[in-house]
């Protein structure tokens, strides 16, 4: 499910904001196909949230163009764009009972009262609320007030529905249910939505794809898989899971990669980079072995933490901090231990230093 | 470009515009009249030359009756706010620790006198403290004395009314301090060794030392320049600042002298408001 | 100790409940007089003081004067005071806090010291009809219990709404409408009600402003207790009661009281 092609559903072209000197948004492209959910993600003032209101029409860009279900909406303003979004804390009308506030949005479009109620109806009872259409909103828990904020968005069967920080309210357990169910309904409504998070492990969890933006610009857009194994960047890798990670220089390059000193040793990875660039070197902790591997170094065991189906081994090299992560049960080293660690070429990333959030 | 955003975000002619006609009464209606009252203040008496002149302000602050006018008014006020704060100070207490419906009665019990009009009041201490009014009856009754006292129009009369009038306004600010106190505070103070008294002297007054200047000041303002109270409790014998300026625009017609004494009246609220609203700063720092 | 302070304090709280009630009560009790001396109805009551209110000299055109000025002020000043706070709130005006404060500032005002600034004004500029005159004034009277009200009410509002009627199909005047008026119904109602009350009662200011054909209640009813106060006034003021009772449980019933005392939340 790839957005690209003629047939993007929802297109951003271009589009760069700032609020008085500092720019907020720069040059920001993406292309979504219908029925995708897109997640960005990123730490707070990276954007994500201006590109989402862009998005909706409650921020103007400086420039660019937006394009949503085959329509220019870029100077179109929210109420004409048909989009439904989901705030961070609900914003549901206090003055109206939960059918009220779903029902708003058809009322507006001047739906039969009849057609409203069955729509009402059918949103209600596809977040499992059919029972507390009466209720005022004040009555409700959290978790009750989030599937009527998303009954109202799904109700006006917007084109696209956008969730800013929609989760991140709810105690972890709920977030974790919400997820996959919030999943399962986007399917099965067919619908494409822009999800808002700073919760890495709820964008790779939510999307088809996910878009890591860092200081006003998209550092990777990937789907979840390459976006954990093949980071494009210092930034997307530190971003999302855990990560060893060494600054280094480059010191040769040939036609398979590069060979890097860093201050415990030489590793070698695949990516070419001219000799003499500052670098930084990284690989996943799953990737680790306590032994020789392709690219081997040496240091210190100072700590195990057991977790279950994995056990994490935490070795000082010089100075610098790395984790393995080891599945099973096997024999762990005591802290203390001096111990040699390995890990293959292939998962050996390379970065430009200067990329380094 | 199109009116995204609530417009008032975007612009500040916007917030201008929207307090606009907020700031025109407050202009035209509120500091234009003050400001010409104070020029009034300041006119020459008739028969001498014109310009300005601070006769009406010596003639008001140098003539025994009329200084005793602003003594009264000062009196009273000092009066009111020591009683009200007495009885009121404990009560918002009690009535934030009551529980719902009980908390709801005072309320209501608060609420009720502080909305009924000031004339209905006072007209029913006059009722009240008549010769043969009911608390004549009562005493006369119990025998407490023999022959029915004079309470109308004498200054405890005009005290205990202006007390009844003014005593919700003592109240609810300090209520709404105590409402928000933790009660763990003295329980506090009590494991770390402090005697009740002391507890309270150390924690419970300074912490509610706000909701009490709050009171103090609204109260004392208040009743400094009460007309209504005195006028139908105690009248002629005990001439004040706001009679004086009643009767200085109403009876006599002396324009100069009334805005002089409106003056004085204002300068002592207003040193009143501000002198509290520093000493809160001063104990919150 | 902390027993005896707590039952001193109870002590005075009941105290200070009855004081408040006694004149109240005193005033119901003595409007159904058997007499036209304020006897307590003991021996029995009689509803005959209040047939006689209409027929108070002058009782009806003060009462709709009152009524007309009152609801005026209060509905002048709702929006005029609404929009200030919204200004003040949410908009980017230069200097908010200080026009917050001189909005509220009226309130600590000696009422007696506005009426005769507002005399002196009025007869400066040559602005002599009385009707006017006591609307504008009493537009200064009510304008800070609104803007205190409003401006309390519009900062606890959470103007995500707004955004969220934008994404449902409100324009900015709908969602204004739909959703900010609404959602802001409890303020406006104790806004309204204390400006009513304040314009409704006020006689300090009032007092310079009327003549002899235009007077107010307070005014009227003041005139009529210093002249011949008998149980007629005491049935009325019973009536003018009651009608505030029902005024503060309306607004119970949708703000409570709590919150109107300022401990809201």
């Amino acid at each position: 499910m790839e957005g690209g092609g003629m047939a993007a559903h929802l297109s951003v072209r271009g589009v760069s904001k700032r609020f008085g000197a500092t720019p907020v948004l720069t040059d920001i492209d993406l292309r979504m196909a219908r029925g995708e959910l897109v997640t960005l993600l990123g730490p707070s003032g990276c954007g994500k949230t201006t590109l989402l209101r862009v998005i909706a029409g409650l921020t103007q860009p400086d420039s660019g163009v937006l394009e949503l279900a085959g329509r220019d909406i870029t100077r179109l303003p929210p109420y004409r764009r048909n989009v439904g979004v989901v705030f961070q804390n609900y914003a549901l009308f206090p003055h109206l009972d939960v059918a009220g506030n779903v029902a708003f949005g058809l009322k507006l479009r001047k739906r039969p009262k009849a057609e409203i109620d069955a729509s009402v109806k059918r949103a209600l009872e596809l977040v499992h609320l059919g029972a507390l259409a009466d209720r005022p909103v004040r009555a409700l828990s959290g978790g009750q007030q989030q599937r009527v904020a998303l009954a109202r968005a799904i109700a006006v069967e917007p084109s696209v529905i956008l969730f800013d920080e929609a989760l991140s309210a709810l105690d972890r357990k709920l977030r974790e249910t919400m997820q996959g169910e919030l999943r399962r309904l986007l399917r099965q409504i067919g619908a494409t939505a822009v999800f808002v998070t700073h919760d890495q492990e709820e964008a790779l969890t939510m999307s088809d794809r996910v878009a890591v933006m860092h200081r006003g610009r998209i550092d990777q857009l990937a789907d979840p898989r390459t976006l954990y194994d093949r980071p494009a960047t210092a930034f997307a890798l530190s971003f999302v899971g855990q990560s060893l990670r060494l600054p280094g220089t480059v010191v040769d390059a040939d036609g398979d990669g590069s060979m890097v000193e860093t201050a415990v040793g030489q590793v070698r990875a695949p990516r070419r980079f001219l000799p003499g660039s500052p670098v930084i070197v990284a690989t996943r902790p799953e990737h680790v072995r306590l032994a020789e591997g392709e690219n081997t170094l040496h240091g210190t065991v100072t700590g195990v933490t057991f977790q279950g189906s994995r056990s994490v081994v935490e070795i000082d090299a010089g100075g610098a901090v790395l984790m393995a992560e080891l599945p099973g049960r096997q024999a762990l080293p005591d802290p203390g231990t001096p111990v040699s660690f390995g890990w293959p070429v292939a998962e050996t990333l390379l970065f430009p230093a200067e990329e380094a959030a | 470009m199109i009116a995204l955003l609530p417009p008032i975000d975007r612009d500040r002619r916007v917030a201008l515009l929207l307090s606009g006609p907020a700031g025109l009464i407050l202009l035209a209606l509120f500091a234009l009249p003050l400001g010409l009252l104070f020029a009034v203040s300041l006119q020459a008496p008739p028969g001498t030359p014109p310009g300005p002149s601070l006769a009406a302000y010596e003639r008001l602050l140098t003539t025994p009756h009329h200084l005793g006018a602003v003594w009264n008014s000062v009196k009273l006020s000092l009066a009111v706010t020591v009683l009200t704060l007495l009885v009121g100070y404990p009560a918002s207490f009690a009535i934030a620790r009551a529980k719902g419906r009980w908390r709801s009665l005072m309320l209501g019990c608060l609420f009720l006198p502080l909305s009924a009009s000031v004339i209905v009041k006072a007209f029913a201490w006059t009722i009240l403290l008549r010769s043969s009014g009911i608390v004549n009856t009562v005493l006369l009754g119990l025998g407490i004395v023999d022959a029915p006292v004079r309470m109308i129009f004498t200054e405890t009369a005009l005290i205990v009314g202006a007390v009844n009038v003014f005593l919700p306004f003592m109240i609810l600010p300090v209520y709404a301090v105590v409402a928000q106190l933790d009660p763990r505070l003295s329980e506090a103070a009590a494991t770390l060794g402090a005697n009740p008294a002391a507890g309270f002297l150390k924690v419970t007054l300074p912490v509610t030392m706000p909701g009490i200047v709050a009171g103090v000041a609204l109260v004392s303002a208040l009743s400094v320049s009460a007309y209504v109270v005195p006028t139908l409790l105690i009248g002629e014998r005990y001439p004040t600042l706001a009679s004086t300026i009643a009767k200085a625009y109403l009876l006599t017609r002396e324009p100069a002298f009334g805005a002089a004494a409106g003056v004085v009246l204002l300068v002592i609220a207003v040193a009143i408001v501000v002198l509290s609203s520093r000493l809160a700063r001063e104990g919150r720092a | 100790m902390r027993t005896a302070a707590l039952a001193f304090s109870w002590a005075m709280a009941i105290l200070a409940c009855l004081f408040l009630l006694a004149p109240l009560l005193v005033i119901a009790a003595a409007s159904l007089s058997p007499t036209p001396v304020f006897d307590l109805p003991v021996g029995g009551a009689s509803w005959r003081w209040y047939g006689r209110i209409a027929s108070l000299e002058g009782f009806w055109p003060a009462l709709w004067l009152s009524v007309q000025i009152a609801l005026l002020s209060t509905a002048l000043s709702l929006v005029a005071g609404t929009m200030a706070a919204a200004a003040i709130v949410r908009g980017r005006l230069p200097g908010a806090e200080a026009f917050a404060a001189a909005l509220v500032s009226p309130l600590m005002m000696p009422g007696l010291v506005l009426g005769i600034a507002m005399l002196q004004y009025f007869r400066g500029i040559g602005f002599t009809a009385s009707w006017p005159a006591l609307l504008l004034a009493h537009l200064v009277i009510t304008l800070p219990y609104v803007a205190r009200t409003m401006i309390a009410g519009m900062s606890r509002f959470d103007f995500t709404l707004i955004e969220a009627a934008l994404t449902l199909g409100c324009t900015w005047p709908q969602s204004v409408l739909r959703v900010m008026i609404p959602a802001l119904a409890p303020s406006f109602l104790v806004a309204g009600l204390f400006s009513f009350l304040a314009s409704f009662d006020n006689y300090p200011v009032s007092i310079f402003l009327t003549d002899v054909r235009t007077k107010t209640l307070p005014i009227k009813m003041l005139q009529y207790i210093e002249e011949a106060p008998d149980p007629t006034l005491a049935a009325l003021s019973t009536l003018i009661l009651l009608g505030t009772l029902v005024l503060l449980v309306i607004a119970d019933r949708a703000v409570g009281l709590s919150r109107m005392a300022g401990t809201g939340e």
